[in-house]
């Protein structure tokens, strides 16, 4: 039993790097329908970016604020300048930018930085929390307790703030966005601020644990895919619970389905996201998917 | 003095031109019904007074040019659109779409007393603030979109087809409130109307459209004795 929550555990830790980065995706997608390929690329663009200042000396939680706030411009700057030209067209001209976007922005980590990889400092203690037989890894309690305060800051600035508000609104009925005034242009380059900047934080969390190369995100991607498809992709909420959920299925797979183990387990988000296109494509929070004709 | 004057206006859907050059003026405080049939271009006129749609021409209100301004800017401006069929904010609740409506109100004092303005001209909202919008009934979203329309302390109100799909007795509820809000708050109104016997009711000018252009205008008076326009533009007899 104690092996057991220990593999839960260890699942929800992981589970929360995807469900950042999983809410990056869904927080451009719900107010433009575009699912972002470039935005495991941007978070890891971010986390070298974090490692540039550490590396110069700045104290690693200063070098992180800066990091998200370049972050942010640079969503916003990337919305305005790329994605603003392609708005409305063909669903497939935009994933081609976005294609795009992942290919530049990884060639051009690669260009700055070389494709060695690097050590990323780890901000959290080593050593863990053991209770009742499980022990749960500072660094692990730290990742929870990240991604757990973003999402409360999220869920503040979407309820109880009029941008927020606006942002909601822009979301479900852009026409009617415009008509009580609301800049919808703006909003939507807010809404690529705040991915780029939830991004980072995903970037930043996993970098430790990996090792940061211009590769860094690609497997992320993937299980922040299964995430955001598994919860909706239109609903933050959703979002979240299906990264947990992908990182606990993750996990538990690798540890007792036998032929699965630890090369097989990217096997498992993959057949996460066919079950449930399959099944139940708007994901267990999404809202209904309405055919237009 | 004119508050809406609307000149040569030409507005359409990429190629295809389905305004060509209205002109017509509205005085302050006044309720101006457009009449027409189906594909007459009436949405369209309130889309290109709303920016929702390019025009070319003049659009003035107050003196202030519209045309060529962005629907979000000429809301900024006083100008509160209610669309055709709902256009109300589904998964957002009935009193956050009232919120919506006085966006781009700079303070926010008074916003709470129009909240309470609002629920004394439809009260059947005020039960049902935390409900989303989407679980109204169609007469109700209607009234909230109207609501919240009124949020924002327009200048110049636009209604397209109000009686939609209501039933006669909420519609000529909601005509009487119309014309209250109308009386009350001064407020400009241009409705667009299929039930012209409502519209005309209500309003001081109309203007019949077809196909694109203005064929025939007046005082409400005048355009409801004109028999042959009524059985062959409004399709009801007198
Ligand atoms: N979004 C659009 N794209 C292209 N053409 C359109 C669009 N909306 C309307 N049209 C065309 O413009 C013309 C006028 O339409 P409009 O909706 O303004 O008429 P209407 O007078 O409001 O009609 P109704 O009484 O049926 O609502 C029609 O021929 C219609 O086909
Ligand atoms: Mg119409």
């Amino acid at each position: 039993m104690a092996g057991f929550l220990q593999q839960v555990v260890e699942g929800l830790g992981a589970g929360a790097i995807y469900a950042s980065l999983a809410l990056a995706l869904v927080l451009i997608y719900q107010f433009t329908g575009i699912v972002n390929f470039a935005q495991g690329e941007l978070a890891m663009f971010s986390t070298y970016l974090a490692w540039q200042f550490t590396a110069a000396g700045l104290p690693f939680w200063l070098a992180l604020v800066i990091t998200l706030v370049v972050s942010f411009a640079g969503g916003m700057l990337i919305e305005r300048v790329i994605i603003r030209p392609v708005e409305g067209a063909p669903e497939l001209t935009v994933v081609i930018v976005t294609v795009g976007l992942f290919i530049f922005v990884n060639a051009a980590a690669g260009w700055i930085w070389s494709f060695l990889i690097k050590d990323f400092p780890n901000p959290f203690p080593e050593g863990a929390l053991t209770a009742g037989g499980v022990s749960v890894g500072y660094s692990t309690l730290g990742i929870l307790g990240v991604v757990g305060v973003v999402m409360g800051l999220l869920y503040l600035l979407f309820q109880h703030t009029k941008i927020g508000l606006g942002m909601r609104a822009v979301a479900s009925n852009p026409g009617s966005a415009r008509l009580v005034g609301i800049r919808v242009g703006w909003t939507l380059a807010l809404g690529w601020g705040l991915a780029a900047t939830v991004g980072a934080v995903s970037g930043v969390l996993v970098a430790p644990l990996l090792f940061l190369d211009p590769n860094l995100m690609g497997g992320v991607l993937i299980y922040a895919f299964a995430a955001a498809t598994l919860g909706g992709f239109d609903s933050p909420v959703g979002a979240v619970v299906g990264g947990l959920i992908v990182g606990v299925a993750e996990t538990l797979a690798g540890a007792y389905v036998g032929f699965i183990g630890s090369d097989l387990k990217i096997g498992v988000p993959l057949v996460i996201i066919l079950v449930v296109l399959l099944l139940r494509p708007r994901g267990l929070f999404g809202r209904a998917v309405v055919e237009r004709v | 003095m004119s508050e809406l004057v609307v000149t040569d206006l030409v507005a359409g859907y990429g190629d295809a031109r389905v305004l060509h050059g209205l002109s017509f003026i509205v005085a302050p405080g006044e309720i101006c019904a457009i009449l027409g049939p189906n594909g007459a271009g009436k949405t369209t006129l309130l889309r290109a007074l709303s920016g929702m749609v390019r025009g070319r021409g003049s659009v003035r209100l107050g003196g202030t040019e519209l045309t060529g301004r962005s629907p979000d800017a000429i809301a900024r401006r006083g100008v509160a659109h209610v669309p055709e069929g709902r256009g109300t904010f589904m998964p957002l609740t009935v009193e956050e779409n009232l919120r919506l409506g006085a966006y781009v109100r700079r303070r926010r004092t008074g916003v709470d007393a129009d909240l309470d303005r609002i629920y004394t001209y439809f009260p059947a909202l005020k039960s049902r603030l935390r409900q989303t919008a989407g679980s109204l009934s169609g007469g109700e979203q209607r009234m909230l979109a109207i609501g919240r329309a009124l949020m924002l302390r327009p200048r110049l109100l636009l209604l397209d087809e109000p009686s939609l799909g209501l039933a006669p007795l909420i519609t000529r509820e909601l005509f009487r409130i119309v014309r209250a809000i109308n009386e009350q708050e001064r407020t400009t109104v241009v409705v667009v109307e299929q039930n012209a016997h409502l519209a005309l009711g209500i309003a001081q000018q109309a203007h019949v459209l077809e196909t694109g252009r203005i064929v025939l205008s007046g005082t409400a008076e005048q355009i409801r004795a004109d028999e042959q326009v009524a059985q062959s533009y409004l399709g009801y007899r007198v």
